[in-house]
């Protein structure tokens, strides 16, 4: 690695240091859980922007991988009884075997038609858990915990911080690599990204994986920490729009864009929950059509946006 | 044989309820290529309407349902005025989070209002049947049925036979040209939307006698619509009409043969197949 290149990746990893530090000054069980919750949906929003944001194709199906992550975990433990953290990667590898099925059948369409096919393969899996024998349908199932003993909120948290910067070093490395050019080479325009030699239908499908993998993991570490996996808790649409909100909200193809959006929407639905209990889809509906409406590139392009309204300021004086 | 015949026939009277949801979504898809996520929603307001003009007016959703078009109609206006129009040019996947930001915040509004009980009318009508050869006839659902059937034939004519009517069409087949031709393409698209949006509200009211209401009541119908806008070809309102009715008689023959909550997986797998065979949809065209 280049010198200019360990330079740039200093303050994220000072960052990510940091927030694992966190439990060692701060051991209340609430705020922990939301530090948590925070930095797992970070990287399902990161995991959606491979797809959504630097490929442009607007997956709303990704809680298919979140959900099946936390059952694949939860039912391999119940019945191969090994150790949990190879169930945690099972329920990765069973996501990603799904992505592969359900990525080679919606890449083939575009636009509105892609959509729509992500909803409708997420509503499959989702009716299926909802009525199969052995997920217990609507009842669910209880899933096994990660930790025992003492501190298990930090641990959850700790384990939670180490997959985001394992997502963040990915999205990192996609940012500026050749991959990550035709994945942007594609969202532009893709019979062009065909025209100069890119198989837009085998690279979407590469960027799926590991944003199946990652979501996944995301979904089996959620389950546990939560300790039930149920169709309506890890498998509703709301959980797929939730992903692509939290990357578009903090900017869409950017590296730490869906870590703000994540703690900025999770922290702030928290709140919303709390203070105004029912109207919380009410606030969050307008955040996102404010979002669409005035901030299109995110909370991260606010700092560039608001520079270039003072140096705008600054010429006319 | 009786059985089944009673399940197609069930299908058919809610299809047609479907029929006129759909059509409201392929207008919308056709004339202004934005795939509303805010249908559903737009279909739970309706009901709500209906739902007080029934008990505050005291008029019966079958009369009410032409207050809940023109307030639906009104609310779709302002939507179009205040939100849609200003992404007309951004891209499908920014149309698709607006949209869904409007249908939160319906949701919420909804929820915030009425809370999160169920309502319904006890219509009388509801629980009167009758038999012509071996068959049930629910009478609030031919009530429903053929109030929708009316509709959706009044809408085709609009769309078919009028001047607003051929604006649309002119529209839907090139925005830009439509435009060289002296056709003021916002307000059409704004006609087109309102109306899109009226017909959303006008199924609700005609499903109100027959079913419940809650602030998400929508979200099945808003699938469903999807369902039927692509088995009818993007855009194509006479699709969308055909598209609704089969679905309808779909869902009640899994019903019937296999289980209710399998009807749901068979939807999806035939919009799944049918975006991949022929993403054109069954009839093959996508003229408005």
């Amino acid at each position: 690695m280049s010198p200019a290149r360990v330079r740039g990746a200093a303050p994220s990893v000072a960052l990510l240091a940091f927030a694992l530090t966190v439990p060692l000054w701060q051991s209340d069980v609430f705020v922990l859980g939301l530090l948590f919750r925070v930095a797992i949906f970070a990287v399902v929003g990161i995991a959606w922007n491979l797809i959504g944001g630097y490929a442009g194709q607007l997956s709303l199906g990704h809680v298919t991988y979140f959900g099946l992550g936390g059952y694949g975990f939860t039912l391999c433990h119940r019945v191969l009884g090994i150790d949990m953290w190879l169930c945690l990667l099972l329920g990765g590898l069973i996501a990603c075997l799904a992505a592969l099925a359900i990525g080679s059948i919606t890449f083939r369409l575009r636009g509105p038609y892609f959509v729509l096919s992500t909803i409708a393969a997420a509503e499959i899996v989702r009716i299926i858990a909802l009525n199969a024998g052995f997920t217990r349908g609507a009842i669910g199932l209880l899933s096994p915990s990660l930790f025992a003993n003492s501190a298990v909120d930090a641990k959850f948290y700790t384990s939670a911080v180490v997959l985001l910067a394992l997502s963040v070093g990915f999205a990192r490395w996609t940012h500026g690599s050749r991959f990550g050019y035709y994945l942007r080479a594609i969202r532009e325009n893709e019979d062009t990204a065909m025209a100069v030699g890119i198989d837009p239908g085998r690279y979407k499908l590469l960027a799926l994986l590991p944003s199946a993998l990652l979501t996944a993991v995301a979904g089996g570490i959620y389950a546990s920490f939560s300790q039930f996996v149920g169709p309506e808790s890890i498998l509703a649409i709301d959980l797929s729009v939730q992903a692509a909100v939290i990357a578009m909200l903090g900017g869409a193809a950017t590296v730490w864009g869906p870590v703000v959006g994540s703690i900025v929407l999770t922290v702030s639905s928290e709140v919303f929950k709390a203070y105004f209990k029912e109207a919380h889809l009410l606030i969050y509906g307008s955040l996102l059509i404010m979002v669409v409406l005035f901030l299109p590139g995110g909370l991260v392009s606010l700092p560039a946006r608001i520079g270039a309204l003072v140096a705008r300021g600054r010429h006319r004086a | 044989m009786g059985a089944i015949l009673q399940a197609i026939l069930t299908g058919l009277l809610t299809g047609g309820l479907y029929a006129l949801i759909g059509m409201g979504l392929a207008l919308v898809f056709g004339v202004m290529r934005v795939v509303n996520f805010a249908h559903g929603a737009f279909l739970m307001a309706g009901m709500y309407v209906a739902y007080f003009v029934a008990t505050g007016l005291h008029v019966s959703p079958y009369a009410g349902f032409l207050l809940v078009m023109l307030v639906l109609f009104v609310l779709g206006l302002m939507t179009y005025a205040l939100l849609i129009k200003h992404v007309m040019s951004a891209s499908h996947s920014m149309q698709i989070l607006l949209t869904a930001g409007v249908s939160y915040v319906l949701i919420g509004l909804a929820q915030l209002v009425f809370g999160a009980d169920y309502r319904q009318l006890n219509l009388p009508i509801a629980s009167q049947n009758d038999s012509i050869a071996g068959l049930t006839f629910n009478r609030a659902y031919v009530v429903s049925f053929l109030i929708a059937a009316g509709v959706s034939t009044t809408l085709y004519l609009v769309v078919a036979r009028t001047e607003i009517g051929r604006a649309m069409r002119a529209v839907a087949q090139n925005r830009a040209v439509a435009g060289l031709m002296g056709i003021r393409v916002e307000r059409v698209s704004a006609i087109a939307f309102a109306i899109g949006i009226a017909c959303a509200g006008i199924g609700g009211a005609l499903l109100l006698p027959v079913f419940y209401t809650y602030p998400t009541v929508g979200e099945p119908f808003q699938i469903r619509s999807f369902v039927i806008v692509v088995l009818g070809g993007m855009g194509s309102i006479e699709g969308a009409a055909v598209g609704g009715v089969l679905l309808g008689v779909a869902e009640g023959l899994t019903a019937y043969l296999w289980s209710d909550s399998y009807s749901q997986v068979v939807n999806f797998a035939l919009f799944l197949l049918v975006l991949l065979v022929r993403p054109s949809g069954l009839f093959g065209r996508s003229a408005a």
